[in-house]
């Protein structure tokens, strides 16, 4: 009895632990759901100091791409150094506004066989991957029937605009299962109208649970822990066969895996020099930006005759 | 100990004795002696070595022995270093020592460019990999390399140069020199004296990285002058040379790309095997070079003819064309003129800067310098004219 007592209080306490190293460096890997909570918009007051440096803290989930890969074997502080510059030299020319996986928007990009040279293209995003330079976000929409997926890269400089037509999470980080969802989940009219969130909100979360299309998939869903597809309604099209493979596939050990969670994150001292580094002037892009969504949002009154 | 080589070999002759002995102050080495002594003397004395380490192949490196030195000494000793090297500073992004005045005697002369000339290269690091968008507006994958710290150590003229290797058909009258070029200073204390002293006649701290660059003697440089990325320009065409990525002893698959056999169908033992390795009858044995499982990676690989899409003067950075360069990141990469003839350059207009760049030319230079296909990503979004009707 008193054995499984020890046991049980230590393992507690290694749950703890690992909670509070997940609050502390968390950037990417950890579930969205948790991350969720803490979200509060970086606003656009003057900010005390306290604030700033909360602020800054984050800034990882607005820019993710501001974040280096982990990967020790890749990284080089100059390298990083020099791709933040040349993200800011392209911000100062394109508004890249904050969006994120679940957010509807709407790219205008130069395109040298179009008849009027441009085309506009508007899904939802359903993935944003990479850093620095090569970060890039996919696209998806259905058009004639037709599910279509676009991946473009932030930093092109041939994109031209980009719109923010509504600013919402999801419950998932990557929304891959929408390709074998019902085509009403993906489908959004290409005029839709941008949605503007008042200032200070913080982000809507979608709590939307998609009914999954009958197998063959793109991938086996019934495996994966995704918050967003209907479980129950999805377990109808699974074989017995396919269920009983299901335990034998699950890592319920690697949220306990410290040393996974270190390695794929950038640790917090240093996420707050780089942002220190660029946090002037995405500041002064914030302010820029909130003028003008002031302006947009403002409907000029009609002359009453 | 030759008496105890002698009894365990059952030899008691006094003559193998002495050879034995002769041998093994030669060489330093009992094996050796062993197997020279089994066969008849023919040489009369030592014969001479076919290859010799250049003379730059020094002990580098000594061993960290506790040399129980007090916190004050320490300091002093960092002191003699500084008084003597220049004070500690981070020079484009290096941690390196700030020499003042490197040239100890006059510049040499500079020569003039002909096509038949030959500069000196660069000793990089390879810090990564990223995208440039072209004018067009496609993506222009480059490989980021840094030009870390070089400083001319060393310049041997064609008449001095004694190669360590001759080739077969080597030319007496060999019209090259040779320049050795240092990277990244480094603590005196880390290396040994003699490696120090290759240094120290051209007035430089020690360095971590040595390469040898053979040039023609117009391009001749004086010990201690510092090379930056300013020596090529964007649009200029390199070779470079690295060690490509250490993987081991590797099988067939990933050393060869053989396809391996079926995970199933009856086969056993033998998924990712390479087969067969040879025929019968008269060819009945292995042919040499035949592809067969071994050590991967960590060779010498160049590559050539990449161009350079843009410079940045402020860190030193080269931006070459392509993925393609051998070796992981903060890896060490060689990197000089292309000495492919249809990319070199031949018009005498488009000279480069020769011997190397002159950081008295231009005192305001632009952080960053592009090739004009490429688009910076500081100017407007690319759009396309529309067609005319």
């Amino acid at each position: 009895m008193l054995l499984r007592n020890i046991i049980q209080r230590s393992l507690t306490k290694v749950r703890v632990n690992v909670q509070l190293q997940l609050e502390r460096r968390n950037a990417t890997v950890a579930s969205p759901v948790t991350l969720d909570e803490n979200v509060v918009r970086p606003e656009a007051k003057e900010l005390s100091k306290s604030d700033q440096k909360f602020n800054s803290l984050q800034q990882r989930f607005v820019y993710p791409e501001f974040l280096p890969n982990p990967t020790l074997e890749w990284r080089n502080p100059i390298r990083e150094k020099l791709e933040r510059i040349d993200m800011m030299r392209r911000r100062s020319q394109v508004d890249l506004p904050e969006f994120y996986v679940g957010s509807i928007l709407a790219v205008t990009s130069s395109t040298q066989h179009a008849v009027s040279k441009q085309t506009r293209f508007l899904g939802i995003c359903i993935k944003r991957e990479g850093c620095g330079l090569r970060a890039s976000f996919v696209l998806r929409n259905v058009i004639d029937h037709i599910g279509i997926e676009i991946r473009y890269f932030l930093y092109d400089p041939k994109i031209l605009k980009l719109d923010v037509i509504k600013l919402e999470k999801r419950l998932d980080d990557e929304l891959y299962y929408l390709r074998d969802a019902l085509p009403e989940y993906s489908t959004f009219p290409e005029d839709m109208e941008p949605e503007i969130l008042p200032d200070g909100m913080p982000i809507p979360i979608n709590t939307t649970k998609v009914v999954m299309k009958p197998r063959p998939w793109y991938a086996r869903w019934e495996r994966t822990h995704f918050q967003g597809i209907n479980r129950e309604l999805m377990m109808t099209h699974v074989s017995e066969k396919m269920k009983m493979q299901i335990p034998l596939h699950e890592k319920p050990w690697e949220k306990y895996d410290l040393m996974k969670q270190y390695r794929s994150t950038i640790p917090e001292e240093e996420q707050k020099d780089i942002f220190a580094e660029v946090d002037s002037e995405l500041h002064k892009l914030e302010l820029l930006r909130k003028k003008q969504k002031r302006k947009r949002a403002f409907v000029k009154p009609l002359k009453s005759s | 100990m030759a008496g105890i080589c002698n009894r365990l070999l059952g030899l008691n002759s006094f003559k193998g004795l002495k050879v034995f002995e002769s041998t093994v102050l030669q060489h330093g080495c009992d094996c050796f002696a062993v197997t020279q002594f089994s066969g008849q003397v023919r040489h009369k004395g030592p014969p001479k070595p076919k290859l010799r380490f250049p003379l730059w192949y020094l002990q580098k490196t000594r061993v960290n022995y506790p040399e129980k030195i007090t916190p004050e000494n320490r300091e002093f000793i960092k002191e003699v270093g500084y008084e003597k090297f220049g004070p500690p500073a981070v020079i484009s992004g290096i941690s390196t020592f700030q020499t003042n005045s490197p040239l100890k005697d006059q510049p040499l002369q500079k020569g003039v460019w002909t096509p038949k000339s030959r500069r000196c290269g660069l000793i990089t690091r390879k810090i990564g990999l990223y995208p440039m968008w072209s004018k067009s507006g496609e993506p222009v994958w480059t490989t980021l390399l840094q030009v870390v710290d070089n400083h001319v150590v060393k310049y041997i003229p064609p008449e001095e140069y004694d190669p360590a290797r001759k080739s077969v058909v080597y030319r007496k009258n060999h019209s090259l020199g040779v320049l050795l070029v240092g990277a990244e200073s480094c603590d005196p204390q880390k290396f040994t004296r003699e490696y120090c002293g290759l240094f120290a006649p051209a007035g430089l701290p020690p360095k971590r990285v040595l390469g040898r660059f053979f040039v023609s003697p117009d391009a001749a440089l004086q010990p201690g002058t510092p090379l930056g990325a300013m020596h090529f320009r964007p649009g200029d065409v390199v070779d470079v040379v690295g060690k490509t990525k250490d993987r081991g002893f590797q099988g067939v698959m990933k050393r060869w790309g053989f396809k391996g056999m079926p995970g199933s169908h009856g086969v056993t033992k033998t998924h990712r095997r390479g087969g067969n390795i040879g025929g019968g009858g008269e060819k009945g044995r292995v042919w040499p070079g035949t592809k067969m499982p071994g050590h991967m990676g960590n060779r010498t690989r160049y590559l050539r003819g990449l161009k350079i899409w843009r410079i940045n003067t402020k860190y030193n950075v080269l931006y070459v064309q392509g993925l393609g360069v051998p070796g992981g990141t903060n890896s060490i990469v060689y990197i000089h003129d292309t000495c492919l003839p249809l990319r070199k350059i031949k018009d005498e207009s488009k000279a480069p800067p020769f011997p190397t760049y002159d950081p008295s030319v231009d005192d305001d230079l632009p952080d960053d310098l592009y090739d004009p296909e490429i688009h910076p990503l500081d100017s407007p979004s690319i759009s396309f004219e529309e067609a005319k009707k």
